[in-house]
């Protein structure tokens, strides 16, 4: 070999080891490059399903491609309006005037009375039996079952179980509550500021026909300003609905089905009603809660967030419409409602409901609240949309599984349900809310909200699983993402969220460091988990 | 932000391509008989290697830590078994 050559295959030699050493250096980086992309694209907060993290274009699916045809829900009976008592919330009311009458009973027979007679629900003793009628031992316990008037009596007697759940709430749940709240009040000082400062309440005061005509305490609404066409003013309504702070709209038709039975507001009859004619759309906004707080549900984060925007974007858009010249009136979480929510959520086109009963939206997942405003201004509408939620909810279970009181139901599917002639999902809110009787922090428990795999981020990777997802009719890939999302992610069992000792009051998320009250406040906090029965 | 993402762009390619010509010197100096399908596979293996990395560490970033480590954990399992495949095949002649 010549000197030459020597020299040759020495440069050739060195080149190609730079070229294999460069080439394994720039693997490397790109790793790494990878790595802190991924890190990057994981922390971003414009990919937070949650408020202020949305940008300008919030409602940012084409809902074109899901529309699907068909009515919102199918009717499967004879349809009805909810009752007062069907409603956990409302039925809360009948129960402790009940209770205070019949305390108000024991107190009777205490002093010696033999008879009551006139006392709001307690059924007075028919003459000549007032003897029979024996006194309550207890003064603390759930007023006996035929103590209650109708229609809750013989609903009662449909349903004992919930009599049962009732009970329990009211003899063991609020007491024990009371006394959790009393231990653990350091530990709750700040998610308990937190979430009552979200407070504002402004109700309506007088009925539809007085209220919806007149702008805020008493300028009446002026004649009706014409549009070009009800697409224009769906087009105006939507666009200023998100200015307001809406993150999504939909607009939809009156179903007087979907409109309580009872209580309208500002009426003086708190009895059944018939829908006022001026009622004819219904406008749904829906609003997400704070991203950081929202994963530590149940017991370090609020409703109220996401209840209070929601209120405030639909007095807006309520004061609104009424500037052009048409009724309208506001139904949200802080100044009530007198309609149901999640059927005009599913008939607007928002979203499709979940095994959990609430909506899911292809934008936030689960994870918002929502409120709605009836007007005359006619409107171009919404269609229902499918994007596969009934289907993926058919098998995934995840909030079912971590639901602490086993509200949620497993059934296969919801073929056999029949909810006032509706079929759809229906959790039984009467032991959903013994639960939010027992947590503390905000209050209310919202696990199945943000456990649902639609309320994850909408950062690349979930979008791809939530396309991918779509795409499958063959749900091989929904069933493989649900086991990921079981298996890959770490999240407390059910009974975790239990108060102690059965529990220890646990969140879905650790939550935000400006919840810690260690990190802020110089008090003693005994967190609940020191009490959990080992 | 469309900025940084072009060069994030802009410098993964150089890196991809040193990583490409480090890739063909390696497999020259290792006698290795490249085809276009070995060449396939092999791109395939490292997209892959790099799909996963990127989704544990966003895992990492949207603060479900435990989700990213379990995804790398079971990633290196499956990568390391699809690499020791990828090896015989490509030193089959």
């Amino acid at each position: 070999m010549t000197k030459k050559s020597k020299k040759q295959e020495d440069a050739a030699c060195s080149r190609r080891s730079f070229l294999k050493v460069g080439g394994a250096v720039a693997a490397g980086l790109q790793v790494g490059a990878v790595a802190g992309a991924g890190l990057a694209a994981g922390k971003d907060p414009s990919t937070h399903t949650g408020w202020q993290h949305l940008g300008d274009n919030t409602q940012f699916v084409d809902r074109t491609k899901l529309i699907r045809k068909g009515p919102a829900f199918h009717i499967v009976g004879d349809t009805q309006r909810t009752q007062r008592h069907e409603s956990a919330f409302e039925r809360q009311g009948i129960i402790m005037k009940n209770m205070r009458q019949y305390r108000e009973m024991i107190s009777s027979f205490d002093a010696g009375e033999e008879r009551i007679e006139g006392r709001g629900n307690m059924e007075a003793p028919e003459p000549g039996k007032e003897k029979e009628r024996k006194p309550p031992q207890d003064p603390m316990k759930y007023p006996p079952m035929d103590t209650f008037e109708e229609p809750m009596l013989s609903w009662y007697k449909e349903r004992p179980d919930l009599y049962e759940a009732d009970k329990v709430r009211m003899e063991e749940i609020m007491p024990k509550r009371a006394k959790d709240s009393e231990t653990y009040k350091e530990y709750y000082t700040l998610i308990n500021a937190w979430s009552g400062s979200w407070s504002t309440r402004e109700p309506i005061t007088e009925p539809p026909e007085v209220s919806d005509y007149k702008i805020g305490s008493g300028r009446k609404i002026g004649d009706p300003i014409p549009f070009k066409s009800p697409a224009h003013a769906s087009l105006l309504i939507k666009k200023v609905a998100h200015h307001f702070g809406a993150t999504m709209v939909g607009i939809t038709t009156i179903e007087p089905d979907w409109h309580y039975d009872f209580g309208l507001r500002g009426a003086e009859d708190k009895g059944s009603y018939k829908i006022p004619e001026h009622w004819k759309y219904v406008i749904a906004i829906g609003i997400p809660h704070e991203w950081e707080q929202v994963n530590s549900n149940p017991n370090m984060a609020t409703s109220f967030d996401a209840y209070s925007r929601s209120t405030i974007a639909a007095r807006r858009l309520e004061t609104y419409i009424k500037s052009l010249g048409y009724p309208a009136r506001r139904h949200s979480p802080m100044d009530g409602y007198d309609l149901i929510g999640v059927p005009y959520l599913v008939k607007a086109g928002l979203g499709e409901q979940g095994r959990h009963g609430i909506t899911i939206t292809p934008e936030t997942g689960a994870n918002f609240r929502s409120a709605y405003i009836t007007t005359n201004l006619e409107m171009e509408i919404d269609q229902p949309i499918d994007f596969g939620v009934e289907k993926f909810c058919e098998h995934c279970q995840i909030c079912a599984d971590l639901c602490p009181s086993g509200s949620i139901s497993r059934a296969p599917n919801n073929h056999e349900m029949n909810h006032r002639g509706y079929r759809h999902w229906e959790i039984n809110q009467t032991t959903c809310y013994n639960y939010w009787m027992q947590s503390l922090g905000g209050m209310g428990c919202r696990i199945c909200l943000i456990a649902c795999p639609y309320s994850r981020k909408a950062n690349w990777l979930h979008t791809m699983a939530r396309k991918a997802d779509t795409a499958d009719p063959t749900l091989t890939v929904a069933k493989s993402l649900t086991y990921l999302q079981k298996n890959l992610f770490d999240a407390p069992e059910a009974e975790d969220f239990l108060p102690p000792p059965d529990g220890e009051f646990a969140n879905f998320r650790e939550a935000p460091e400006w919840l810690d009250v260690q990190n802020y406040l110089d008090i003693e906090a005994r967190p609940p988990s020191k009490d959990r029965k080992q | 932000m469309i900025t940084n993402l072009v060069i994030f762009a802009f410098i993964v390619g150089l890196l991809t391509g040193a990583v490409v010509v480090g890739a063909i010197t390696w497999a020259k100096d290792l006698g290795l008989r490249m085809t276009w399908w070995k060449c396939l596979l092999a791109a395939i293996w490292y997209l892959l290697f790099l799909f996963l990395f990127f989704a544990a560490f966003t895992f990492m970033g949207e603060g479900e830590p435990i989700a990213g480590w379990r995804t790398l954990g079971i990633s290196t399992v499956i990568l390391v078994i699809l690499g020791a495949g990828l090896v015989r095949i490509l030193r089959s002649k």
